[in-house]
């Protein structure tokens, strides 16, 4: 069959089950969008606002789904718009294919007009990404490109597609995508076996890999097998229900005082699906010394990059954990069962009737049940939605976590509500993030999609000003925003709902009578001296730690 | 960072941009390229390069480990130790 090379986009679209894809169009990828056209109800089209908000969308769309995302940008600035949120989906190994449209083959290098070399711009931040000179590479390439996205560790893929090559034609063959996954390298567990067996007191520290292999059940079955808490990294923390006894919660700079002090008291850790980040380990030296650490992970590279453990296992988390379920004896240490519980109790909060943030939260999530799917931005009220939501399933959580990006929360969220059968999602933003790509407000209107929005306004950047309170004699740069923006207002503006809140009862009163199919915006006013703590200065350990009062 | 010397040998795929995306992985990760050398092979589609830099057995290990993950890496071989 002879088709165009956009249409060869679509067909490579659906057959890859990218049925919802994000994206903004422009000059060169006019004949994308024209096949779009013809195929709306095959692939539906979601236009943004921004390109940064599609690729965020897309980003949400892949960690609430486990499926691919799909943007899409024109050449030039719509290119380079995208380029926050591929680095995003890259720093957090999500699946994400990206479709750039850019000038035609014999106008590349010579700074035509939006030409940018995107391919060259985006190298250090994919997985890998294609220039396609020819429409006769372009099936094959994006076959690949939805491959390497959706294998081993997860990540993006760019393929830039000059004008011409969308518009000629060529002989397509079609026909199944191959299944990717399929040749796991074998592995070897015995020295793991062997330590754990010796061990008294197991701690377990999982991250995103364990929600990319899909090892949930068999991680609570390890932890319920060898009496072990477990303490998560941001990417893995919805890997196990907030009700089960061993959780500890996020551990690292702002995780919880119980996983901190178990850390620095275990004799051996299981390191699962995670990569050690400076934001999760602190002072490497104290986080390493006295204990055995066995490293999991599916990129070797990750192994021995940041810490060099004792014990590694290459391989699928899921896979090696079955593996050790298989062979390891049920264990039980008493003395550490109850030091654990013991630390636990220490991180609990008195309880008080405050407009705080824990209370906001804990008010919210009283109109949220299991499957609402979190979203947040960066700063405080990130850390706080961590510390205070209680987390029911996988992969309801969609936060920027290695990158960090303010700005992340409102197109993740629009990603996030529509994987999930536009069923009722909540954004904790505040106002410095929300300010950055508030304008996507505008897509959800236009999709009615159920997005709650609550700002913890604090009308600071709270978390640099946090930093600036303590370790820069509280000399406030650039961080009291000093903005009159009247959120309610705004939200109004762009056709959703706008409240404002001073008290949890007027909250709640908000929260019982949202719209159904559209998005509202709640402004909160809190404190701006409110603070993130516990906190374990950077490159400390926990003899730095800094808890509450 | 210690001094050992150390090279290592790839086979890549032979097109534009490779060699970017190889000396980028270096400077990227902080390690300075002493020699470089790239050659077409017999097989017209793949090239051979070795790289000479410097650094312990963990950067050796690490930059062995980061190049294989390159798609356009088919083969990659970490060569002589030299210690200096
Ligand atoms: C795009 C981007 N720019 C700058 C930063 C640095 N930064 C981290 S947290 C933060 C403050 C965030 O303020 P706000 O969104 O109001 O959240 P709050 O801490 O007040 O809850 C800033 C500026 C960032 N993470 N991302
Ligand atoms: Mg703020």
């Amino acid at each position: 069959m002879e088709l165009s090379g956009a249409q060869i986009v679509i067909e490579r679209l659906c057959a890859h089950g990218a049925a919802t894809v994000f994206g903004y169009p422009g000059g060169s990828v006019l004949p994308i969008y024209d096949a779009l056209y013809e195929n709306a109800r095959r692939v539906r089209h979601v236009i943004t606002a921004h390109e940064q908000g599609a690729a965020h969308a897309a980003d949400g769309y892949a960690r609430a789904s486990g499926k691919t995302g799909v943007v899409i940008a024109t050449s030039g600035p719509g290119a380079t718009n995208l380029v926050t949120g591929i680095a995003n989906a890259y720093l957090d190994s999500v699946p994400l294919v990206a479709i750039t449209g850019n000038v035609a083959v014999p106008l590349l290098g010579k700074d035509s007009f939006q030409e940018v070399d995107i391919a060259g711009i985006t190298q250090p931040v994919v997985k890998h990404n294609f220039v396609v000179r020819g429409v006769k590479e372009l099936e094959h390439t994006l076959n690949e490109a939805f491959r390497i996205a959706n294998s081993g560790r997860r990540g993006p893929v760019l393929v830039d597609i000059p004008r011409d090559v969308q518009a000629d034609t060529c002989e397509y063959r079609g026909g199944e995508p191959e299944k990717t996954d399929g040749g796991a390298a074998p592995f070897d567990v015995s020295r793991a076996v062997k330590a754990i067996k010796g061990c008294e007191r197991p701690y377990i520290y999982a991250g995103g890999g364990i929600l990319a292999s899909g090892a949930q059940a068999d991680l609570r079955a390890l932890s319920e097998r060898l009496s072990a808490p477990v303490g998560f990294s941001m990417m893995g923390l919805t890997a196990l229900p907030d009700d089960y006894g061993l959780n500890l919660g996020m551990c690292g700079m702002h995780g919880t005082y119980a996983a901190s002090v178990a850390q620095s008291e275990c004799d051996l850790m299981l390191a699962l699906g995670v990569r050690f980040s400076d934001r999760a380990t602190g002072n490497i030296e104290a986080y390493r010394q006295g204990r055995v650490i066995i490293h999991v992970d599916i990129d070797l590279a990750e192994i021995g990059k940041n810490v060099s453990p004792g014990i590694d296992i290459c391989g699928d988390v899921k896979a090696v954990l079955k593996e050790l379920l298989r062979v390891l004896p049920p264990m039980k240490n008493a003395g550490w069962l109850s030091r654990v519980e013991e630390l636990k109790q220490a991180d609990r909060v008195p309880v008080d009737g405050g407009f705080t943030p824990k209370n906001i939260i804990e008010t919210v999530s009283g109109f949220c049940d299991e499957d609402t799917i979190i979203a947040t931005d960066v700063g405080q009220h990130q850390m706080w939605t961590m510390q205070y939501y209680p987390f029911g399933k996988p992969r309801t959580l969609l936060t920027s976590g290695g990158l960090g990006a303010m700005g992340f929360g409102l197109g993740a969220a629009i990603g996030g509500c529509m994987a999930n059968g536009n069923r009722r999602t909540v954004l904790f933003t505040s106002d410095g993030s929300f300010g950055m790509n508030l304008t996507e407000l505008a897509t959800a209107v236009s999709q009615r999609l159920p997005i709650t929005v609550v700002i913890l306004n604090n009308g600071v950047l709270g978390m640099v000003r946090q930093w600036q309170t303590m370790f820069y004699g509280k000399r406030y740069s650039q961080t009291t925003l000093d903005r009159r923006t009247d959120f309610a207002a705004l939200a109004r503006a762009f056709g959703a709902e706008g409240y404002r809140a001073k008290s949890l009862m007027r909250l709640t009163g908000i929260l019982e009578r949202l719209p159904a199919d559209g998005p509202a915006v709640i402004d909160c006013r809190i404190d701006m001296d409110e603070k993130v703590l516990p906190m374990i200065p950077p490159g400390g350990s926990v003899k730095n730690i800094m808890t509450r009062g | 960072m210690g001094t050992d010397r150390f090279s290592i040998e790839l086979l890549v795929s032979n097109h534009y941009g490779v060699l970017n995306r190889i000396t980028g992985l270096y400077a990227r990760r902080g390690y300075n390229i002493d020699s470089l050398y790239v050659n077409e092979t017999e097989n017209p589609a793949l090239s051979r390069m070795l790289i000479v830099s410097r650094g312990d057995e963990a950067i050796q290990t690490q930059m062995v480990r980061q190049l294989s993950k390159l798609y356009d890496v088919q083969e990659i071989t970490l060569l002589a130790k030299v210690k200096r």
